[in-house]
């Protein structure tokens, strides 16, 4: 949940340890499992602030956002914590915003065209923030001040600070880059061809060991 | 381009589509100040050429590569004007006239390119465009005296 604040997450690991030993010892629930009932609570938050209930589609809300805490604490207590598994959270946490972004469309709180706009700024965030590493978290925990501002200036903020923070994050990106053609030298007319080779074989992934 | 160069496109540009106040700000800032990224790229030019004349430094960042289009499109529809993806295209397609090496997905992808029109020379294509640029913005104003 906090995972731009390591200190912040740890903390709260260590408060929630007994639930998170709790969930996972004695019940036996696994890290995906808690992903994917953290996913079905925001859905029924969605619908309810959808019927117009937005203080209980609020509270629901809250109630997922705690239990998307947990599915990193199992997979950290049980020693599962995988790439895998951070960017299937990663996919939920973008389905669940989609889903109250458009309970707030249904609802008439914002118009589609902002939702939309506001969505698309945290998806290429989230399409970039692996290697840049820059995410400032402004996406659903915004929405909690919907009682004290209006949510279309709320839905504006979220564009806002997703999109400034993408270009600056792809700016990152693009001087992790520089610094490597840099490391390579030799002639400066074809160094981005031989950096973006040598990229794409660090990327590339080791071959499969062959059976007997 | 040059700077001058992108200067009279968008001097140009923004004379013949008789833009005013906000327009005419966005225009400058996606037709010209998107360079802003050469000064980011000074720190790297100078801990690696230093204070050395030595051409073909790659001073582009995706901030002027037609990635940036994932981001300049959702602006100009919350800003409900078409003059940031207008101007930047216009800023785009003349870099894309220059040969050095560009890479116009990165992140997403690593392809490189050299652009179009790469048998004409560089010298060739920048003076043409800067002398119709000079004509057509002295004319403009000429004509609109």
């Amino acid at each position: 949940m906090f995972e731009r604040l390591p200190r912040l997450d740890a903390a709260v690991d260590r408060a929630a340890g007994p639930i998170t030993r709790f969930l996972h010892r004695r019940l036996g629930i696994t890290a995906d499992q808690v992903t994917w009932a953290s996913f079905g609570v925001t859905i029924v938050a969605a619908a309810v602030i959808a019927r117009g209930h937005l203080y209980a589609g609020l509270a629901l809300m809250a109630v997922g956002q705690a239990l998307d805490h947990f599915d990193g604490a199992i997979a950290r207590e049980s020693g599962s914590a995988s790439l895998a598994g951070a960017r299937l959270d990663t996919a939920v946490d973008r389905l669940s915003e989609a889903a109250i972004f458009f309970g707030m469309v249904a609802a008439g709180l914002v118009s589609l065209k902002l939702a939309l706009l506001a969505f698309t700024a945290i998806l290429l965030l989230t399409s970039v923030s692996e290697r840049s590493r820059l995410d400032p978290g402004c996406k659903r925990f915004v929405l909690y001040l919907g009682p004290w501002v209006a949510y279309p200036i709320l839905f504006e903020v979220i564009f806002a600070v997703n999109l400034i923070a993408y270009v600056i994050g792809l700016l990152i990106v693009d001087i992790h880059f520089q610094r490597r053609m840099d490391a390579l030298g030799g002639d400066l007319d074809t160094v981005a061809s031989r950096a973006a080779e040598s990229e794409a074989e660090e990327r590339q992934p080791l071959p499969a060991p062959r059976s007997a | 381009m040059t700077i001058v160069t992108h200067v009279l496109a968008t001097t140009l540009g923004v004379k013949l589509f008789h833009l005013h106040g906000r327009s005419v700000v966005l225009a400058y800032l996606f037709g010209v100040a998107v360079d802003i990224d050469h000064f980011i790229k000074l720190p790297y030019f100078l801990r690696s050429v230093g204070l050395r004349n030595k051409r073909g430094y790659y001073w582009r960042s995706s901030l002027q590569e037609p990635v940036a289009l994932l981001w300049i499109i959702p602006l100009s529809i919350f800003l409900g004007t078409v003059v940031p993806v207008a101007f930047f295209i216009v800023h785009l397609a003349m870099d894309y006239a220059v040969r050095y090496e560009k890479m116009p997905w990165y992140p997403y992808s690593a392809v490189v390119t050299r652009g179009w029109l790469t048998r004409i020379p560089d010298a060739v294509k920048e003076g043409v465009l800067l002398a119709v640029l000079i004509c057509s913005n002295v004319f403009l104003v000429w004509t609109r005296r």
